[in-house]
């Protein structure tokens, strides 16, 4: 269920964690661990604790007791987290009444770093970001991708050792999905950074990652672990070649059975 | 924008004709109702009392405003920092502020004498409460997400109050002292016609005492003009400052 042993310590692993909400449990027995630079993408049925997982390792929400948390190989309670992890929400959440610079500087800011200087970094990272000649222009003006493309850059801006990316282009129109995909992995290979993923779109998975986990159904942990062995730099073709189609088939079979458990579930009974 | 004006400055001005028209048609005495020429008349005529009469309650109201503004925001902000205090003291607020203005101002004059300084407590008062509840409405109005995504990054209390609580509070805010300006200038006025040395309610009440009803109109008159302008002073500053809520 896990990952295959490797000899470096991974940089977040998480055993046999539990969440319960009330009466519901969220996600249970859950293992995964994720390696330095490593790019994983988590897939799952809507409601199978994804989000769950997120809150947790970004700090958010502390595990039921009895699982264990690790990040650098040192055990620790969630919220420890806060502020060790740069945590990207489905919802760019920008703050109106910031600009574009000064929403990206957000975490910088509150980390207590140099206003001046953060802001002078940012510049430097618009062109790579696309928003040449944006600085000074407000959330409202700005399309969804732009938006989208500002909440990444405070992202990165906010430089820590895990980035936790939820849906971050789900909302976005599928032409402009797929070349926000394209341009994080160039980002993503200049800043060598790591990356949790998580998506519901099977194909955007296997094009991020190097690994893809499946989520089961709720209460939620991870059903099949699958690391992906395409090439990189990978290029938009590479989405139609037969290896890429053999491994969507493979994960795709996984997901489907999970998401009619969930279907079931929430529907109590499915019409034959 | 600006047909709007053009609209509102018709209205006006067709109400004024009116006015003007049924008292001389209907041959009102002052008393009841005098005509606008003649309230335009008096208040050209006793300009300088009417001058001195308006600095002086709008100096009162300035000041209450400020005072009402500032402790009334300082107060939103603790309480919402501290919830278990604010369980406990919004109970007795909401005591206060069930009392009408009018009720407190005697003790207001009895407390402070019959100067300034109860006009401008009075004033304050109310003010206060007005944009102490907006305000708090607003910091309640918080994004949970946002917040969230702010304790993330490391985010304390006070950070998240100061960068995300305070700026989302801030159209409630605005839009409380908004209401708050034509309120400060009404209590302002009846207080001083309670009892006072100076200002427009106490023109309006030894006018009132001399049975000078066009002098009790010119005194309206000029109150009206201050709110007006009063309230439209701070709608600029509030859609210069809140820019992110237009377009």
């Amino acid at each position: 269920m896990t990952l295959p042993p490797s000899a470096a310590t991974p940089l977040l692993e998480l055993q046999g964690i539990s969440k319960t909400f009330g009466s519901v449990q969220a996600v249970r027995d859950l293992s995964l661990s994720v390696e330095e630079g490593e790019f994983v993408t988590v897939v799952g049925p809507s409601g199978c604790g994804k989000s769950t997982l997120f809150n947790m390792v970004a700090g958010l929400d502390e595990p039921d007791p009895g699982g264990i948390l690790r990040f650098k190989g040192r055990g620790c309670h969630a919220h420890e987290l806060l502020g060790r992890v740069s945590f990207m929400p489905q919802r760019d959440l920008l703050l109106p009444w910031r600009n574009v610079v000064d929403n990206a500087i957000l975490a910088n800011e509150i980390e207590g770093a140099n206003r001046a200087e953060a802001r002078a970094k940012a510049l430097r990272m618009l062109p790579e970001f696309g928003l040449t000649g944006f600085e000074k222009q407000y959330p409202h003006q700005l399309s969804g991708g732009m938006r989208q493309r500002v909440a990444l850059m405070r992202t990165f801006l906010f430089e820590r050792d895990l980035m936790l990316l939820d849906e971050p282009f789900g909302a976005l129109d599928a032409l402009t999905r797929t070349l926000m995909q394209r341009w994080l992995l160039d980002v993503w290979q200049r800043h060598r950074r790591t990356i949790l993923f998580i998506t519901h779109d099977v194909d955007e998975a296997i094009f991020l990652g190097d690994r893809v986990l499946v989520m089961s159904a709720r209460p939620g942990h991870v059903k099949h672990a699958r690391r992906v062995d395409l090439p990189r730099p990978r290029a938009a073709e590479l989405v139609t070649s037969p290896e890429f189609t053999a491994l969507k088939r493979e994960i795709l079979e996984a997901i489907e059975e999970e998401s009619m458990k969930s279907f079931v579930a929430s529907n109590g009974a499915v019409a034959a | 924008m600006n047909r709007g004006a053009l609209r509102g400055a018709l209205g006006v001005a067709l109400l004024l004709i009116l006015w003007e028209g049924l008292a001389r048609g209907l041959a009102l005495p002052s008393y009841t109702l005098p005509s606008v020429s003649e309230i335009l008349l008096s208040a050209w005529t006793t300009r300088q009392a009417l001058l001195t009469a308006a600095w002086f309650t709008l100096a009162e109201a300035l000041a209450g405003y400020a005072i009402g503004c500032v402790v009334g925001i300082g107060i939103a902000l603790l309480l919402s920092l501290l919830p278990p205090v604010r369980r406990g003291v919004m109970p007795v607020m909401m005591a206060i502020n069930s009392v009408p203005v009018a009720a407190w101002s005697p003790l207001l004059l009895l407390w402070l004498g019959v100067g300034m300084a109860s006009k401008i407590a009075a004033v304050a008062l109310a003010v206060g409460f007005t944009v102490f509840l907006s305000a708090l409405a607003g910091l309640d109005r918080v994004d949970r997400r946002a917040a969230d995504l702010m304790r993330s990054f490391g985010a304390g209390p006070l950070s998240i109050l100061w960068r995300l609580r305070l700026p989302t509070a801030l159209p409630l805010i605005a839009a409380g002292m908004r209401v708050s300006t034509v309120r400060s200038l009404i209590v302002a006025i009846v207080t001083e016609m309670l009892g006072a040395y100076g200002g427009l309610g106490w023109i309006i009440y030894q006018a009132v005492v001399q049975i000078d009803f066009v002098a009790v109109w010119s005194a309206i008159l000029v109150a009206s003009a201050l709110s007006l302008a009063f309230f439209g002073l701070v709608g600029v500053i509030e859609r210069r400052v809140i820019f992110w809520r237009s377009s």
